[in-house]
């Protein structure tokens, strides 16, 4: 896959229980860009993100990863090259140490311990947390939590990052520092949040959900200048 | 903090101390040997029990763990192993023993014995969980020839165990808020608790699945490399396994008794 984009092809989503989460949604996230993914709560964020991992398979229409449709047959490949931080860091933080839930990917992907401790060192240093390798989860604060979480993601190397609202539930200091660590990654990333400021500093893109459908896709800027946009979709 | 969350912690803490250092599948057979040594002596001979706890001693001191956190540790199982063992001493009143004019019958013998095997085996089972983990010790089970979809399937509802009580928790928490002091609830209200409980644990469980998916998990655990096997790990199994049963099958009692008479 040397093309790191994300292609989403008319797809809609049902619910086991039959809502409705995504129904159409088509745009293209191009590689080495970042969007953010704005909309309010139930809009379908959170589903288009599974969908992206193939954690979800859309029920109509296609989701493309590079050249690769996300498929059950595919969904390896795509988990490979695709990471996602999940909106709780404690779903991400299940192993007695901070240390072996960040090799927990690359242990999977049957890397030699050596690799997997490489990457363990070199994730934890960039989210700055070195040195709580032999720490639980339980003993961080919510952005170490954040911070950990993401770095159990880097250590897999994927070509996209996924994140679900990576700053809820952050003190402003804590915000701050996931901003700037954000700021310095090249990977592709789609950013799904309501936080209106962290969308305006990180990415040039926006993509504003409404009830299952897009509803606004253009410069980030443009929501600023123009009230309207936001109000149309209920956000301001 | 209530006593739901103290549990927890109590619980939790006790996986969370562990070091990485000695983590090898020896604990793992070393504690099975204790077990079926400290089982395997007689209930109505706690004398031969009272050596064994050599064991949980000496090796919390060597891991340095300390023999007192164990000890602490282990306590709360009494009350469980007192109702095991409290109706001996009423029912079996057959006199063994005569401590100079009080006559001891075997009930007394059996139910010291009870709380001694129990406390002891309890205490080697904490050991093992303080040294290596509860994942790790799933884990090692694997390695030494558990089936693995077993190994993996007790970890996950391990992991799911914790994920209930943890919304039991902030549900309780979120009820204490609410509640204005009060204390009972009908029993209708406890039904939709345990309902609400049910349905936020699932969509955990849910959450966490997916998180483990993600990231390429898929049906067993990795294993990672640090679980070792060393000449540490062989002088460890072999020298305790040697003290093991030599205090299962040397009479020290006997032997301490008779160097004082004499
Ligand atoms: N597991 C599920 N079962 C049924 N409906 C769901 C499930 N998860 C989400 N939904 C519904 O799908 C819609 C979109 O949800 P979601 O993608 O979580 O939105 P967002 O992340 O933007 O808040 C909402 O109406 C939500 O109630
Ligand atoms: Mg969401």
């Amino acid at each position: 896959m040397s093309h790191h984009f994300v292609k989403y092809t008319n797809v809609h989503y049902r619910y086991e229980d039959g809502t409705e989460a995504l129904k159409g949604v088509d745009f293209k996230v191009t590689h080495g860009e970042r969007v953010a993914l704005l909309g309010l709560n139930g809009s379908g964020k959170s589903t288009l993100l599974l969908l992206t991992d193939a954690l979800l398979f859309p029920s109509e229409g296609e989701v493309n990863v590079g050249d690769v449709p996300v498929t059950k047959k595919t969904a390896e490949t795509i988990r490979r090259s695709v990471g996602f931080v999940f909106q709780d860091p404690d779903d991400m933080l299940f192993m007695p140490s901070i240390y072996d839930d960040v090799a927990f990917g690359p242990r999977n992907m049957n890397l030699p311990e050596q690799e997997v401790e490489r990457r363990v060192n070199k994730s934890l240093q960039e989210v700055g947390l070195k040195g709580m390798e032999e720490k639980s989860a339980y003993q961080l604060s919510g952005g170490q939590r954040r911070s950990a979480a993401i770095a159990c993601v880097l250590s897999m190397e994927p070509d996209i990052l996924l994140l679900d609202e990576p700053s809820a539930n952050l003190d402003a200091r804590a915000r701050r520092s996931l901003i700037e660590l954000l700021k310095g990654f090249k990977h592709t990333i789609i950013l799904a949040t309501h936080d209106l400021e962290m969308a305006e500093e990180l990415c040039e893109r926006t993509v504003i959900l409404s009830e299952g459908v897009v509803a606004f896709d253009g410069n980030t800027s443009q929501i600023f200048s123009d009230p309207e946009i936001l109000k149309n979709v209920g956000l301001l | 903090m209530t006593k739901l969350e103290k549990a927890y912690l109590a619980v939790n803490n006790i996986d969370r101390i562990r070091r990485r250092t000695d983590s090898s599948p020896v604990i793992l057979l070393v504690t099975i040997i204790y077990l079926i040594a400290v089982l395997s002596v007689p209930v109505d001979r706690p004398q031969g029990i009272v050596w064994l706890a050599a064991y949980p001693v000496i090796a919390s001191e060597m891991q340095g763990i300390g023999y007192g956190k164990v000890f602490v540790k282990s306590i709360w199982i009494l009350p469980l192993l007192v109702i095991i063992g409290v109706f001996n001493p009423i029912f079996d009143k057959v006199t063994v023993l005569h401590i100079g004019s009080l006559a001891v019958n075997r009930g007394w013998l059996t139910f010291i014995s009870i709380i001694f095997r129990g406390l002891l085996s309890f205490q080697a089972v904490i050991l093992m969980i303080l040294t290596t983990g509860f994942i790790d010790i799933f884990n090692m089970m694997r390695k030494v020839g558990f089936p693995s979809v077993l190994c993996t399937q007790m970890l996950l509802s391990y992991r799911y165990l914790f994920v209930i009580l943890e919304e039991a928790i902030v549900m309780k928490r979120a009820r204490e808020a609410r509640g204005y002091g009060r204390k009972a609830y009908p029993f209708s209200m406890w039904g939709r608790f345990i309902g609400q409980l049910l349905m936020k644990s699932t969509r955990r469980a849910t959450g966490i699945h997916r998180a483990m998916m993600a990231r390429g998990f898929s049906g067993t655990l990795p294993l990672g490399a640090k679980y070792s096997w060393n000449k540490r790990s062989w002088i460890w199994l072999i020298s305790w396994t040697a003290v093991i049963a030599l205090l299962r099958f040397m009479d020290f009692s006997k032997i301490i008794t008779e160097i004082i008479v004499r």
